[in-house]
């Protein structure tokens, strides 16, 4: 019995470290949001099919990935950009899977110059038409906590899934923060995404199909993402050239 | 028959009831970020007025228990920041 287990599990876990290191790879901050649906829907169908492997496998697994990109613009003009990223109104046309993003709380110490924002990002699930049907939703809920430190110039994002948390859980961390070669003019973006799936099995048998899927999304959505950010970027410095002539 | 689809506009925010005020909200705080904050003027908050309006509509709204739940929290809870991937 444990012998089996093992060899399945094995094998699955292959399977499984492929789909995800494909994904995470290509995936930038809000893009990561997009797969959640795509992933659900293909673990739901399996449990549908009643797959034995699905009661003697319940292991859990979690990976996490890194990543870094560096923008040529000064920390203050960045982390503005981010906080519109998902809100000025030209850029929903492009990030069309973000669907709603709502601040949910807000508070600044004025004493120690810090920012501490939640808010609600309601991202739309890719897929077919029947996936509402499947799982019951088309959507899905993020909540994304932010403290800015004016006094030391850092800016920190956590953001997770708070629905659709028994298939999948994604852990997203942001910092921005000046580049040390540069810290006047550049800003150094460091990105941490862990993803936990269950179960399992589910995933590993689906994993070939969904990769491919999944994959292409994001690198759609992560070219997209640094395109808007360098948008925004570029429009903050014209904007602030025109002031300060 | 519901009729509530025969919305005018093409993106999807203009569903929500507060899409208005949080605009206004959204509009005056990012000028108030990257004009006043990041410049270290910190000491005065603004834009309250548009805050306590959408924070009101938001309050009657929205109706996702999970959501909720961070709208009513006095002290927030970030538990996570506190690991933010760190230079190595």
């Amino acid at each position: 019995m444990h012998q089996k287990y093992s060899i399945i599990g094995n094998k699955i876990f292959l399977l499984a470290e492929k789909l995800i290191t494909t994904v995470i790879k290509k995936s930038l901050s809000f893009s990561l949001w997009d797969s959640v649906g795509l992933l659900l829907h293909s673990l739901q169908h399996l449990n549908n099919q009643n797959n034995p492997q699905r009661e003697t496998i319940k292991n859990i697994m979690v990976r996490a990935y890194t990543q870094e990109h560096v923008y040529k613009h000064p920390w203050e003009r960045v982390t503005s950009a981010s906080w519109r990223k998902f809100v000025d109104p030209e850029n929903k046309r492009i990030l069309s899977h973000i669907l709603e993003v709502d601040t949910l709380n807000r508070k600044l110490d004025p004493e120690s110059g810090k920012l501490y924002t939640t808010r609600a990002i309601t991202v739309h699930t890719p897929g077919p038409w029947f996936i509402r049907k499947i799982i019951g939703q088309d959507i899905c809920h993020c909540v994304e906590s932010t403290v800015v430190d004016g006094q030391s110039r850092s800016m920190q994002l956590s953001s997770q899934n708070i629905s659709l948390q028994k298939f999948v859980e994604v852990v997203e961390k942001i910092r921005y923060d000046p580049h040390p070669d540069n810290p006047n003019e550049w800003t150094i973006c460091r990105q941490e995404t862990s993803i936990r799936i269950k179960p399992l099995s589910a995933l590993a048998s689906m994993a070939e199909k969904v990769e491919q899927r999944c994959a292409e999304r994001f690198v759609q959505n992560s070219a997209k993402g640094r395109e808007v950010m360098e948008r925004i970027c570029k429009y903050l410095e014209a904007e602030s050239r025109g002031i300060s002539l | 028959m519901g009729d509530n689809k025969t919305s005018k506009s093409h993106t999807h925010s203009s569903t929500s009831p507060c899409a208005h005020l949080r605009a206004a909200y959204h509009n005056c705080f990012n000028r108030w970020y990257s004009e006043k904050f990041v410049k270290g003027e910190w000491k005065k908050e603004e834009c309250v007025s548009e805050w306590q309006k959408y924070r009101a509509c938001l309050a009657e709204h929205l109706d996702d228990k999970h959501l909720s739940r961070f709208l009513e929290a006095d002290t927030l809870v970030i538990d996570n920041v506190n690991e933010s991937p760190t230079p190595t």
